[in-house]
């Protein structure tokens, strides 16, 4: 049982290891769905929106991250 | 016929993220090997190869029944959390803030908590095989979970495989070969590759799901792994210490 237990717990770090991280990117993804439904010919935005929010969470990341590791 | 363009990325992705995982796995699969022979370490990694054979064909054709746009979303978002975590630990691990992946290291210390767990020499052959199992099956859970995310979004579920598949006929090659971690495997450098394909097929893959396509189709998969790319470097050049910086 333990198997199955450390496997669960590593796939939930794949993609839950970090939640602040995880909750921006749901956001994110909100965020462009309401753009892509509400300005369907603005759907080019929704895109471009996506590829800047996740480089701003990808930033947010590093940024909080890196003054962790100075500490 | 799938086209160039559109096989490539899929197959380069998977090559590359499946390498760094196989990598992993073959260290542990070696020290249980080094410390106990062949035998545990080989049938630990067959049992972990036919449980994730059985996961796969369990959930491979539950794929076809969830419509395409669903699935693009769910494997986009994944995509994107795996992807961005994993290039958050690259960008920090270039600019020195943590230490790098270090296989020879990983392999010692294997070792070392196999060794101090192997009480009697009938339990030993036992716990050596289930640390096989356990490395094989996590690592091989990771690349399916690459080959879905990079395949099953546009019907490249077969370059994806190929790509999969042939990193682990190189790993295991090299590896039979040295009879050694693979210590020289540019392991970090992979990892930020990776990082910036998994992000990179993220935002495709999530914007394709939002009914919201790129212009240029699977070609812009290369300008968004540049931005990924130039991104992640601006990064590493932003938090990397001053006093490391000033020396490079």
């Amino acid at each position: 049982m333990s198997v199955i237990r450390e496997v669960l717990e590593e796939l939930w770090s794949m993609f839950v290891g970090d939640r602040r991280l995880t909750l921006l990117v749901l956001l994110l993804v909100a965020v462009s769905a309401a753009v892509a439904a509400f300005l369907p010919k603005l759907h080019v935005a929704a895109a471009v929106l996506i590829l800047v929010g996740a480089v701003a969470i990808l930033a947010d990341s590093v940024r909080l991250a890196a003054r962790k590791a100075r500490r | 016929m799938i086209a160039w363009a559109t096989a490539a990325p899929a197959v380069g992705a998977a090559f590359v993220a499946s390498t760094v995982e196989v990598v992993e796995a073959f260290t542990i699969v070696l020290a249980v090997a080094t410390l106990r022979g062949w035998r545990p370490a080989l049938s630990g990694a067959a049992a972990a190869l036919g449980a994730l054979a059985l996961i796969v064909a369990a959930l491979g054709p539950a794929l076809n029944l969830v419509p395409l746009r669903a699935l693009q979303i769910v494997i986009g978002v994944l995509l994107l959390l795996f992807g961005l975590g994993w290039l958050r630990k690259a960008v920090l691990r270039a600019a020195g803030l943590m230490a790098l992946h270090d296989e020879d290291a990983i392999f010692e210390r294997e070792k070392s908590r196999l060794g101090d767990e192997v009480r009697s020499a009938r339990a030993a052959d036992g716990i050596a095989a289930l640390a096989a199992f356990k490395a094989v099956l996590l690592e091989g859970l990771e690349v399916v979970f690459i080959v879905l995310a990079v395949g099953a979004g546009h019907g490249l579920m077969i370059p994806a495989s190929i790509g999969a598949l042939a990193a682990f006929v190189a790993v295991m090659a090299a590896g039979l070969l040295i009879h050694k971690p693979l210590a020289r495997v540019p392991e970090n450098t992979l990892k930020f590759l990776v990082g910036i394909m998994l992000s990179a097929f993220g935002v495709f893959w999530t914007s394709e799901g939002l009914g919201a396509p790129w212009p240029g189709g699977d070609l812009a998969l290369f300008g968004l792994a540049a931005a990924f790319a130039l991104a992640a470097l601006g990064l590493v050049a932003l938090v990397r210490p001053r006093s490391e910086a000033a020396a490079a």
